[in-house]
C-alpha cells in the first residue's frame, strides 16, 4: 500500500545535553549568531524603506508618540544605522586594495604604450592585447602562450593526480587505528612548510650536478634512477630535455618535476578535508555494505567517494583556482627567470615578469585575460561538480 | 533455515584501563525452527542488537556458537552468510536510486544487469514500492525508505533477514501498518526472521516466538501468549502488557495470598514476603469482594471502561483495573470491592523476584 501522506523522513533525536562548558559556547554561537540576523533584518528593513514611498494611512500609524526634536530625530537615525560604522573599516579597505585595483586593472588595459612611471600613455586601443597574445612584446620577456599552455599543463595534471592520491591516502588513513594520529601529523607536516624553502629542496634533489668536497655528484634521484639503469637526466638545468612544438617547447622533465611538487605539496591539505570528510560518513553505510558483500574496490567507488563529493569537489575547485595562479613552487624550483628563457612560466609569473620589466599595460591586459579564463573554468566545474554533488 | 544459539557470549572490554568489562549478552541459548519470526524484546541495553549484530557477522562473539541449520557460522565473515540485514536507521545510499540501492547486494554478487533489474523488481513488488524505482532515498517517506531497505535485504534471498529496531523510526499510525506487513513478508517469503524492539505491543502482536532479555540475559522465551499468562519472573509480567500489570507488596500466609489485611488468592506456598502482580484484566467487580480500593476516577472508554485507583500497598502510584462496559458500578462510591480471577494474579518472591508456582 502507498502511504500519501506519511512523512516522516529522517528520525529527529531529542535535543542532545551537554555539560555546561559547552553549553556556554552553545548559547554564545546562538547569541552572536542572533546579532547577526537581527542586523541582518535591520538593514534589510532600512533598504525596504528607502525605496518605498510612503502612503498618509501608513504614515498615520507610523508615529504616534510625542514629537521629537530634529536633533533628536537625527541621533536616533545615527544609532538605528550604526551597523555601518561597524563595516566600514572593511569597506574603505577594500575599495582602495580590491575594487579600485580591478576597475583601474581594467581601465589601464585598454592603456596603449601606458608608463607605470609616468603615467602617459598613447592613445586607446586593444594595442596591449594583440601583442600579449601574439607574443610580440618585443622585450624578451615571457612568452604569453608559453605561460598558458604551462599553466594549464600543470593544474590539470597535478590537482587531480593529488587529489586522488589523497583521497586513497585518507582512506587507508582511516582504517587504521594504531598510530593514526601519528601518521595524521606526519602528513600534513608540508603544510606547514615555506613554499620557496620546499622549492629549493626538491631542486636539489632533481640537480644533476652538484658539488661535494670538490667532487662532482648527481642528485638525490639520479642517484636512485642510476641503481635502474637510467642515465642521470639534468631535470631543472639548462640542459633539460624538452620537446619542441613549434615556437612552444613542452620541457617535460621540469613538468615531472614541478608536478611531483605540486601533488606532494598538495596533499596535506586535501588529506586533511577528505579525511575528516571520512570520519563524519555514518559507520553502518560500511556494515550495511558488508553485509551485503561489497568489496574494498566498490566501497571506495560506491559509497565513500560518492558521499564525500562535495568536499571533493570543493578541493577540485579550490585546486584548480590555486592551480591557475601558481608561482611561487616555480620559482623556488627554477628561479627568478622560471626555467630558460620563461620556459616554466606560469600565468601569474608572466604579469610578475612585465611589472617588473616596466609594461605594466601587458601585464594589466594578461590578468584581464586570466580572468577570464578562470571565470571560465569555474563556470564549467560549478556545472560538472553541481551535477556529480546534489544528492540530497 | 534453523537457528541455533547456543551458549553464546558477548563482552566489550572495558575502554579505560582498570574499568569493567561490559556484558552485553551473557550464555544465550535459544533454538529458532526454520520460517519463524522471532521477536528480541527488552529494555534499551539489554544486549538484544548485539545478538543481532552477532547474527549477522558485524559482531565477533566472544564465546558460545552459532548455527545456521548444522554449519558452524560463528566465525564466517558476514558476507558469507548470506543474511539480510535492516537497520534502525535504514542506512540507504542517499546517493543511489531505490533500484541502485535494492540492486546493491546483487551487483556485488557479479549477478548481470538484466537479472539483477528483473530480481530488484521483484523485491520491490514485494514491498509495494515498485513505482518508486527512480527515486532517490530523500524523496522517499519515512515509511517507503523502510520498505526499500527490507526489499534491499531480501533482494538476495537470504538465508535469514534481522531486522533492527524496524518501526522505531516510524510514527504511530504507520507503525501499525508496518508491522502487519512485516508479518505478510515475513509469511510470503518464509524467511526465518529475528527481529529487535524494545516495544512489548509490537513484539507480542507479530512474533511466533519472542525472547525476553534483560543486562544480557534472557529472561524468558516461547510464544507471545504463553509468556504474557505465565511470566517466570517480576521483570517479565513488568514488562509485558499495555495497561501494566499492578504490582502489590503482599505476603503469604497459612497457604493465602494477602495484600494488606485482605486475602486475594490461593497460595500453596510456604510463609514469605511476596510481590502480587495482578493483570489489569483480571478484577471482577463485587461488592462483597476480597480487595478494597480507593476508587480515584473511572475512564471510560466505550468497550470496557478502567477503574483508576489507589491502594497503601502498590507500588506504582496508581491501580489500574479494566472491567466490562456493561458492568453497572455504584455512582461516585470512593472504594470498591473487587475479587481476582486466580489466573490473572501472580505470586513473585520478595528477594528473588522469581514467579512462585
Amino acid at each position: 500500500m502507498m502511504e500519501e501522506n506519511d512523512n516522516i523522513g529522517t528520525p529527529q533525536e531529542p535535543p542532545k545535553k551537554h555539560n555546561k562548558f559547552v553549553q556556554y559556547f552553545i548559547n554564545l554561537g546562538a547569541r552572536i549568531k542572533g546579532w547577526f540576523v537581527d542586523k541582518y533584518t535591520a538593514v534589510k528593513d532600512f533598504f525596504c524603506g528607502l525605496f518605498h514611498k510612503k502612503t498618509e494611512e501608513e504614515k498615520a500609524l507610523e508615529y504616534s508618540g510625542p514629537q521629537l526634536s530634529r536633533g533628536e530625530k537625527f541621533r536616533r537615525g545615527l544609532k538605528s544605522q550604526s551597523g555601518w560604522l561597524f563595516v566600514a573599516p572593511a569597506l574603505v579597505l577594500m575599495a582602495v586594495f580590491t575594487f579600485y585595483p580591478i576597475i583601474a586593472a581594467f581601465v589601464n588595459s585598454f592603456k596603449q604604450s601606458y608608463s607605470g612611471m609616468t603615467g602617459k600613455f598613447n592613445g586607446w586601443g586593444i594595442d596591449n592585447f594583440v601583442r600579449v597574445l601574439k607574443g610580440d612584446t618585443g622585450t624578451g620577456g615571457a612568452d604569453f602562450v608559453q605561460c598558458l599552455v604551462n599553466t594549464l599543463i600543470l593544474t590539470f595534471i597535478s590537482v587531480p593526480l593529488s587529489t586522488l592520491l589523497a583521497l586513497l591516502i585518507s582512506v587507508a588513513l582511516n582504517s587504521i587505528k594504531r598510530v593514526q594520529k601519528a601518521y595524521q601529523t606526519i602528513l600534513f607536516l608540508p603544510y606547514l612548510t615555506n613554499a620557496l624553502a620546499m622549492g629549493a629542496v626538491f631542486a636539489t634533489f632533481f640537480k644533476i650536478i652538484g658539488t661535494q668536497n670538490n667532487t662532482e655528484t648527481v642528485g638525490l634521484v639520479n642517484i636512485v634512477l642510476g641503481w635502474f639503469g637510467v642515465d642521470p637526466i639534468d631535470w631543472v638545468g639548462l640542459r633539460s630535455p624538452h620537446w619542441q612544438i613549434g615556437s612552444l617547447s613542452i620541457p617535460w622533465a621540469k613538468y615531472v618535476v614541478t608536478i611531483i611538487y605540486e601533488v606532494w605539496s598538495g596533499l596535506p591539505f586535501k588529506i586533511l578535508i577528505l579525511f575528516s570528510a571520512m570520519q563524519s560518513i555514518n559507520k553502518q553505510y560500511y556494515d550495511a555494505a558488508k553485509v551485503d558483500g561489497a568489496s574494498r574496490w566498490t566501497v571506495l567507488w560506491h559509497i565513500t567517494a560518492p558521499m564525500i563529493m562535495p568536499q571533493i569537489s570543493y578541493l577540485l575547485v579550490t585546486g584548480i583556482m590555486g592551480g591557475m595562479k601558481q608561482y611561487s613552487a616555480i620559482v623556488g624550483l627554477f628561479g627568478v627567470t622560471m626555467g630558460q628563457d620563461y620556459d616554466m612560466g606560469t600565468m601569474v609569473g608572466y604579469l610578475y615578469n612585465y611589472i617588473e620589466l616596466g609594461q605594466t599595460g601587458y601585464a594589466f591586459a594578461g590578468s584581464l585575460i586570466l580572468f577570464v579564463i578562470i571565470m571560465i573554468i569555474t563556470y564549467f566545474n560549478n556545472k560538472i561538480t553541481k551535477k556529480r554533488t546534489t544528492y540530497r | 533455515m534453523r537457528i541455533s544459539i547456543q551458549h553464546l557470549t558477548k563482552v566489550f572490554p572495558s575502554r579505560t584501563k582498570g574499568g569493567k568489562a561490559v556484558h552485553a549478552v551473557e550464555d544465550m541459548n535459544i533454538e529458532i525452527p526454520s520460517g519463524q519470526l522471532v521477536g528480541l524484546l527488552g529494555p534499551s541495553g539489554c544486549g538484544k542488537s548485539t545478538t543481532l549484530f552477532m547474527l549477522s557477522g558485524l559482531e565477533t562473539a566472544t564465546s558460545g556458537k552459532i548455527l545456521f541449520d548444522d554449519q558452524d557460522v560463528t566465525t564466517l565473515a558476514a558476507e558469507k552468510r548470506g543474511v539480510g540485514l535492516v537497520f534502525q536507521n535504514y542506512a540507504l545510499y542517499p546517493h543511489m536510486t531505490v533500484q541502485q540501492n535494492i540492486r546493491f547486494p546483487l551487483d556485488n554478487m557479479r549477478i548481470n544487469r538484466e537479472e539483477g533489474n528483473a530480481r530488484a523488481l521483484d523485491a520491490a513488488r514485494l514491498v509495494q514500492i515498485e513505482d518508486l524505482m527512480a527515486r532517490k532515498p530523500h524523496e522517499l517517506s519515512g515509511g517507503q525508505q523502510q520498505r526499500v531497505a527490507i526489499a534491499r535485504a531480501l533482494v538476495k534471498m537470504p538465508n535469514v533477514l534481522l531486522l533492527d529496531e524496524p518501526l522505531s523510526n516510524l510514527d504511530a499510525r504507520l507503525r501499525l501498518q508496518t508491522r502487519e506487513e512485516i508479518k505478510r513478508i515475513q509469511r510470503t517469503t518464509g524467511i526465518t526472521t529475528v527481529f529487535v524492539t524494545h516495544d512489548q505491543e509490537e513484539a507480542m502482536s507479530i512474533c511466533d516466538i519472542m525472547v525476553v532479555m534483560k543486562l544480557g540475559v534472557v529472561q524468558q522465551i516461547g510464544a507471545p501468549q504463553h509468556i504474557y499468562d505465565d511470566p517466570n519472573n517480576l521483570f517479565v509480567a513488568n514488562f509485558l502488557g499495555t495497561p501494566p500489570i499492578n504490582i502489590f507488596k503482599g505476603k503469604i500466609q497459612g497457604g493465602k495470598a494477602y495484600i494488606g489485611e485482605e486475602a486475594v488468592g490461593d497460595a500453596p506456598y510456604g510463609d514469605r514476603e511476596v510481590y502480587v502482580g495482578i493483570r489489569p484484566e483480571g478484577f471482577i467487580y463485587n461488592p462483597q469482594g476480597a480487595l478494597t480500593l480507593n476508587v480515584d476516577h473511572i475512564e471510560v472508554m466505550g468497550r470496557d471502561k478502567s477503574v483508576v485507583s489507589t491502594h497503601e500497598s502498590s507500588t506504582k502510584p496508581t491501580v489500574r483495573s479494566i472491567i466490562d462496559s456493561d458492568v453497572a458500578l455504584p455512582e461516585g462510591a470512593e472504594q470498591l470491592k473487587f475479587d481476582i480471577k486466580p489466573y490473572k494474579l501472580f505470586l513473585f518472591d520478595a528477594e528473588t523476584e522469581e514467579r512462585l508456582r
